[in-house]
């Protein structure tokens, strides 16, 4: 009698074990995070990497944070400052005078699409050329078009003077 | 790397580049009209214009860097005075959609390649006009490629002088400009003497600083 109890109780305890349980509570699995790099990369239009470039990272103050040269993809990482969400990089590339860019790197926003503002989302080289001469064209015939009026103009007074 | 970018020369530099790039491109639309009639020039002006934009994008590996062409020369002698306005269109193109150069220091931009195209035009001119030889289109081949060699290295030493009012931290950016366009001085020499040889063979009325003195 009191071991069919005891074997009862068990029994209980055994289903409500059961029904009670969750996938990880057994080997308990855990995730932290922790973002020890910030990889920037360097390109000139039509994606040839800007090697040997010096590199100043300013914090969000404008403070000077670290300093250093692209490798030969273009590309320059960091470790960021804990508490520092927001980044200043420039690139000065020193080897051609006259090529510098600025980039403000906010890690709140990147968390939700980080690399979207990649290479990908220039538009492709050969679409800016034809662009390009899709302007010319439009000047030349802007230009045309003036001339054309002009001419015409000219030739209509000279016809009203012929008249006279 | 002839282009000079934004934000990197003082005030006085860019208001004084944008001042004589506005009087040249007024003198040169003066001129030419003055000369005859601008309708005639604007398709090869718009060709040239386009050739020029996209030159920039063939690039030449030079050491750790690469350097592109540049076709001041060519342009000069082809369009004459007006490579000026020409060169200004095609750096404004070049400045929006391919992100050589930039936006304030267009007046600059255009002198350190306008410039260049003027003198070659002046040589290229006054060259033919004193060498007397048999063979126009070796003459014009020659002198074709000794004005395409100078108008780089011209514009080249404009760039840097530019960049010399910066003071002496730019001293070896300016010397690396000066070593790194040797070879395109070079190949910019054959490209210029090659086309201008077959241009007069086959279309000598195109080339502007010819067409003057023909008729």
């Amino acid at each position: 009698m009191k071991a069919k109890l005891v074997f009862a109780v068990f029994a209980m305890l055994l289903v409500l074990s059961c029904l009670s349980i969750s996938v990880v509570s057994a080997h308990r699995l855990h995730v932290v995070h922790k973002i020890s790099e910030i990889e920037i990369e360097a390109y000139f239009v039509g994606a040839t990497p800007c090697r040997n470039a010096n590199v100043t990272v300013y914090d969000k103050g404008g403070n000077l944070y670290m300093e250093g040269v692209t490798d030969d993809e273009g590309k320059f990482s960091f470790p960021p400052k804990i508490g520092m969400k927001e980044y200043t990089v420039v690139v000065d590339a020193v080897h051609m005078p006259g090529h510098k860019a600025e980039a403000v790197i906010n890690l709140s926003q990147e968390a939700a699409g980080a690399s979207a503002g990649g290479m990908g989302t220039e538009m492709p080289l050969y679409t800016r050329a034809i662009a390009g001469f899709g302007y010319l064209i439009g000047l030349a015939g802007a230009a045309l078009a003036y001339m054309g009026w002009k001419m015409k103009r000219k030739l209509g007074d000279q016809k009203i003077e012929n008249r006279e | 790397m002839v282009h000079i970018s934004d934000g990197i020369l003082s005030l006085p530099v860019l208001a004084a580049g944008w001042a004589i790039t506005i009087a040249l491109i007024a003198v040169a639309l003066w001129w030419s009209k003055r000369k005859g009639s601008v309708v005639e020039e604007i398709p090869k002006l718009s060709v040239m214009t386009a050739a020029f934009f996209v030159a920039s994008l063939i690039h030449v590996a030079v050491g750790p860097t690469s350097v592109h062409l540049i076709l001041c020369g060519l342009m000069g002698i082809i369009l004459g005075i007006l490579a000026y306005p020409a060169i200004f269109i095609g750096l404004v193109l070049q400045a929006f959609l391919f992100g050589h150069g930039g936006v304030t220091v267009l007046g600059v931009n255009t002198i350190d390649m306008g410039i260049p195209a003027l003198v070659a035009y002046g040589i290229f001119k006054a060259g033919n006009k004193l060498i007397p030889s048999k063979s126009l289109t070796s003459k014009a081949g020659l002198l074709g490629a000794l004005t395409g060699g100078i108008a780089v290295a011209l514009a080249v030493s404009l760039t840097a002088g530019m960049l010399y009012t910066l003071g002496k931290e730019y001293a070896w950016a300016i010397k690396a400009l000066i070593i790194y366009h040797i070879p395109i001085i070079v190949i910019e020499a054959i490209i210029v003497g090659s086309v201008v040889a077959f241009l007069v063979r086959v279309k000598p009325e195109l080339i502007g600083s010819l067409g003057g003195e023909k008729e």
